[in-house]
């Protein structure tokens, strides 16, 4: 009799005979198939008449959901056409257009052991709560320090990629939220390592700048839905105004900056490199490791880089705006948490950085929800569909040059207030690369749009 | 193991080596600095520390080997925040003054702010602007901190650094001289394969499920965490696949023994004995001070798909058995042990202690295959003995007849039985025992060899023209003279018909002469 097993991520076919998914794996001596091809291989079985034993779900107990959740009408037509494509592919959407409730809709439907695959901690807790919510379910949770497997489970990715042998056969649907992520070389591997037959990306930004999310139709389905911005500003989402601010550097930073500048500039003249891309600059990076000089070079850019970030006429430049919108709830962003620190303990504002423990972050975005902080100051960690409802005015302190994180960045103040316009400011210093590292975020911005819009 | 960015290499012609921290004079300094460093910096915040390694940085050293290194000592280190108020409770507060009353935009605003809160927490303005962010990591202060030596410290910083190549690790090969059993026993629960082979000695490769589809780092952290078990003995060899991220390149990184073990300054654990029972019965047979060789744990034996690692190995002259001593058991258990046992082509005893036996015996007793050796309290001498003899003995009655079958003629003047019994793969017992019951025609048997008659002959005339010159002959003299022929003396002076005088202990002093002189 041939028998299918699950081993550590992958499956084994025991018994005469091959499928054409198969591998044949002399050190245990059987066939061996990716995960990934469970549905297929279950199909190819029965296509072929084999009588086969399947040895492989172990599914927690099916509860009961709750159905509270009602879609608006493009959110209807998402969940369809990912229904069509046998529950299978991609939904593009912008933030804050309520992807989530796709999802939870999805599952409602499907009633199927679920894992969801989230980014971060936070979001982990953010979908539980939904869960609890909308569905009136409990739900389990892999990360963090939790480790419960129920029928609606939370992951990080991190979490998935690692427990992927213990958690690859316990369920039949996979969400992936911001599913970019799972192009990355690692990440990919959930989706290889678990038997799920019905899988859903969810993300606002689904093209990578190193071109891997050619795999996502492999690995997820194809990319099923695309709503843009554009299309649904103002009818579902706040309409916003994006400035942009400059200011000068003081006299003294000013000839600070060029000194390192001119450091890092020369050494790059001396040896004929071009940055133009993210790439020259990762092989920059790399010459760092062996050429001391290099890294010299590194280090004086770094410097020139905090000076500018770290400018005094920047924090007056925030202490104006901040008292012309004392009543605006207010986002600042900055890439750099000793510049957050600084700002939190200058503004005497609450601040959120990956350094923030868990629960101190609950408290600050609880309190920030309910009114009672007006202001925050944040790194990075607020980047991805974290709620932060309400919040009108936001301010970038630093920029990126990455587009994705500026799309979402905007996404984050994106809420729908009844006659609110949110405005997005960007403090840029006056004449240094941080000027070029923000024009080439918008132009290539304005780029994609226009490659979408052509298609 | 250090975060990546902290790991060093070389690379060269496909293979990959971590920049060693060797003990060095300035390596050990750089080492005794920062150990020092730390010890005096006891009660200090976690920041001034940093800037040690900065400065460090700065003079010159690299940034890799001073971040490594503070990055163990950290690990030996206790940090605590020692603010008298709550950061957080304090945060909290300022947060809802400045929530209530907007964010402190002008410097006055920001000195009132402080100041009533402050007033508030009973403290100074100084004490709650130090303790705002007192929680923060590099505002911790240093409690307590156990310090190591430099040498041990750059140890220690080697062999995570090797740990840290081996994250990129797709496979790892390694051949080891002990351990076999604890290293198979983590690799499983590592959730790692392996795959043994022989090529020059026992060999095991090491990778994962997934990684017969692809090149997969996956299973590096696993095989870095196995690496330790495997350099815990006195020989190995390990030789690893690294797939280096920035390059998307394999290279080969080899470490061996001979060469590395100093870097780690590893302390070599062999194990051991699993029981009492095992341990006496290694004692009491050595104590037999018989002709076979007993070894403990010997190295693995190919069981189809597994390997197999039995207690002891007996050996003699070629002729190998093994013996598994089984403790605790049901038949279930004894009998797939058997199964594994009887895929190996290798002659196994196996030891069952009839006392812990969880079932009836009964049932095994129709297993007339196997070589069962019950057992209460001490494993017996005689049964295992005799399974060695008669293993000893078919073996030897197997080859005897194998060379009489064997048609071989033979033309060299001297036949040593050992170096035939290497050739035709036999014993040298069966190879003597063959050749001398029934030698070759036109030769004669020495006690280790077979010599042709016109050679013993020729030796002979030697022998006797030197010592029909005065009727005797130093000893040493007619040795070289054997020698020159490639026989030794001893060995054919009885079939020559010549007898030694001894003038005392002493060969210089010993002469030949005829024994019928």
């Amino acid at each position: 009799m041939v028998s299918l097993w699950f081993d550590k991520g992958t499956l084994l076919l025991k018994g005469d005979v091959g499928t054409p998914y198969g591998k044949w794996d002399p050190r245990v001596g059987c066939f061996r198939l990716k995960a990934l091809h469970y549905r297929d291989v279950l199909a190819y079985l029965k296509e072929s008449h084999v009588p086969f034993e399947d040895n492989v779900p172990q599914l927690p107990p099916l509860e009961t959901l709750k159905s509270t959740v009602k879609l608006r009408p493009y959110q209807e037509s998402a969940l369809k056409r990912w229904q069509r494509a046998q529950n299978r592919g991609v939904l593009v959407l912008p933030t804050a257009a309520g992807k989530t409730y796709i999802a939870l809709k999805a599952m409602e439907q499907l009633r199927t052991q679920t894992l969801i695959v989230v980014p971060t901690l936070d979001l982990i807790d953010q979908w539980r709560s939904r869960i609890r919510e909308c569905l009136g379910a409990a739900s389990g949770a892999v990360g963090g320090g939790e480790n419960t497997v129920r029928m609606v489970t939370v992951s990080t990715y991190d979490s998935a990629y690692l427990q992927a042998a213990f958690l690859g056969n316990k369920f039949l649907l996979l969400i992936f939220d911001e599913v970019h992520h799972l192009a990355s070389p690692s990440y990919m591997q959930i989706a290889e390592m678990y038997i799920a037959p019905y899988r859903m990306g969810l993300t606002a930004t689904y093209e990578r700048i190193d071109e891997r999310h050619h795999l996502l139709p492999r690995l997820v389905g194809d990319l099923v839905f695309t709503i843009q911005v554009e299309e649904l500003t103002g009818k579902h989402l706040a309409p916003y105004i994006y400035e942009k601010k400059y200011v000068g550097l003081s006299a003294g930073e000013q000839q600070l900056y060029n000194r390192e500048m001119g450091t890092f500039k020369k050494y790059l003249r001396e040896k004929h490199i071009v940055m133009k891309s993210p790439k020259d600059f990762q092989r920059f990076i790399m010459r760092t490791g062996r050429d001391p000089r290099a890294r010299e070079a590194l280090l004086a850019r770094n410097r020139a880089l905090k000076i500018a970030l770290n400018s005094q006429e920047k924090i007056n430049a925030l202490a104006k705006l901040l008292d012309a919108n004392k009543n605006e709830k207010t986002l600042i962003f900055t890439l750099h948490t000793d510049l957050v620190y600084t700002i939190s303990q200058r503004f005497l504002i609450p601040a959120i950085t990956y350094l923030t423990p868990k629960e101190e972050r609950r408290e600050i975005l609880e309190n920030f929800r309910k009114g009672n902080y007006h202001t925050i100051i944040t790194s990075q960690v607020l980047d991805e569909g974290i709620d932060v409802p309400d919040a009108t005015v936001g301010y970038i302190l630093s920029g990126t040059g990455s587009t994705r994180a500026y799309i979402q960045r905007l996404g984050r103040l994106l809420r729908k207030v009844e006659g609110k316009q949110a405005h997005l400011i960007e403090v840029v210093s006056k004449e240094t690369m941080e000027v070029q590292m923000s024009r080439r975020r918008t132009q290539k911005n304005t780029e994609e749009k226009n490659a979408i819009a052509s298609k | 193991m250090l975060p990546s960015n902290l790991l060093t290499v070389w690379k060269r012609k496909g293979t990959i080596q971590p920049r060693y921290a060797k003990p060095s004079t300035e390596n050990l300094q750089i080492a005794n600095q920062l150990i020092e460093a730390y010890k005096h910096k006891l009660g200090k915040k976690k920041r001034t520390l940093k800037k040690v390694a900065d400065d460090l940085e700065d003079e010159g050293y690299s940034y890799h080997l001073v971040r490594g290194l503070s990055l163990l000592l950290d690990r030996k280190s206790d940090y605590k925040c020692t603010s008298q108020t709550d950061p957080t409770e304090l945060r909290r507060r300022l947060f809802q003054t400045t929530g209530k009353n907007g964010s402190a935009t002008t410097l006055e605003q920001r000195k009132s702010i402080i100041a009533r809160v402050a007033s508030q927490l009973k403290i100074s303005n100084e004490q709650l602007e130090e303790s705002m962010y007192a929680d923060l990591d590099s505002e911790l202060t240093l409690q307590d901190f156990f310090p190591v030596s430099p040498q041990k410290l750059l140890e220690e910083y080697n062999l995570s650094l090797t740990q840290t190549l081996l994250f990129d690790a797709t496979e790892l090969k390694f051949t080891v001289s002990a351990n076999w059993q604890k290293i198979f026993f983590k690799t499983k629960k590592l959730g790692l394969i392996y795959d043994a082979y022989k090529d020059n000695g026992f060999w095991v490769k090491i990778d994962g499920p997934a990684s017969l589809f692809k090149l997969t780092r996956r299973y590096g952290t696993a095989i870095a965490k196995l690496l330790p078990a495997i350099i815990a003995s006195l020989k190995w060899t390990v030789e690893a696949r690294i797939l280096w991220k920035f390059t998307n390149e394999i290279y080969t990184f080899k470490l061996e023994s001979w060469k590395h073990a100093p870097l780690f300054g590893i302390q070599q654990t062999t194990e051991s004995f699993d029981s009492y029972v095992e341990e006496d019965f290694a004692k009491r047979f050595q104590a037999l001070n018989s002709d076979w060789q007993l070894k403990r744990e010997p190295e693995p034996v190919i069981a189809g798909q597994h390997v197999l690692i039995p207690d002891f190995s007996f050996e003699r002259e070629g002729t190998k058995l093994y013996m598994e001593v089984v403790g605790f058991w049901t038949t279930e258990y004894l009998l797939r042990k058997i199964a594994k046992l009887k895929k190996t082509k290798a002659p196994i005893l196996v030891a069952v202690d009839e006392t812990l036996a969880c079932e009836r015996l009964t049932k095994l007793e129709d297993q007339q295959s196997l070589n069962l050796i019950y057992y209460r309290n001490k494993i017996p001498l005689p049964p295992i003995i005799r399974h060695l003899q008669k293993a000893f003995k078919e073996i030897h009655a197997k080859q005897t007849e194998f060379l009489k079958n064997l048609n071989v003629t033979f033309t060299e003047p001297i036949i040593r039985f050992e170096e035939f019994a290497a050739r035709t793969g036999v014993s040298t017992q069966a190879a003597r025992s063959t050749l001398t019951e029934n030698p070759p025609s036109n030769y004669i048997v020495l006690p280790h060899s077979l010599i042709r008659k016109d050679k013993l002959e020729k030796i002979k005339k030697k022998l006797d023209r030197q010592i029909a010159k005065i009727g005797r002959l130093p000893l040493t003299e007619a040795s070289k003279i054997a020698e020159t022929e490639q026989e030794y003396l001893t060995s054919i002076i009885q079939t020559l018909g010549y007898k030694i005088i001894w003038h005392g202990i002493n060969t210089d002093k010993a002469e030949v002469i005829k024994r019928d002189a």
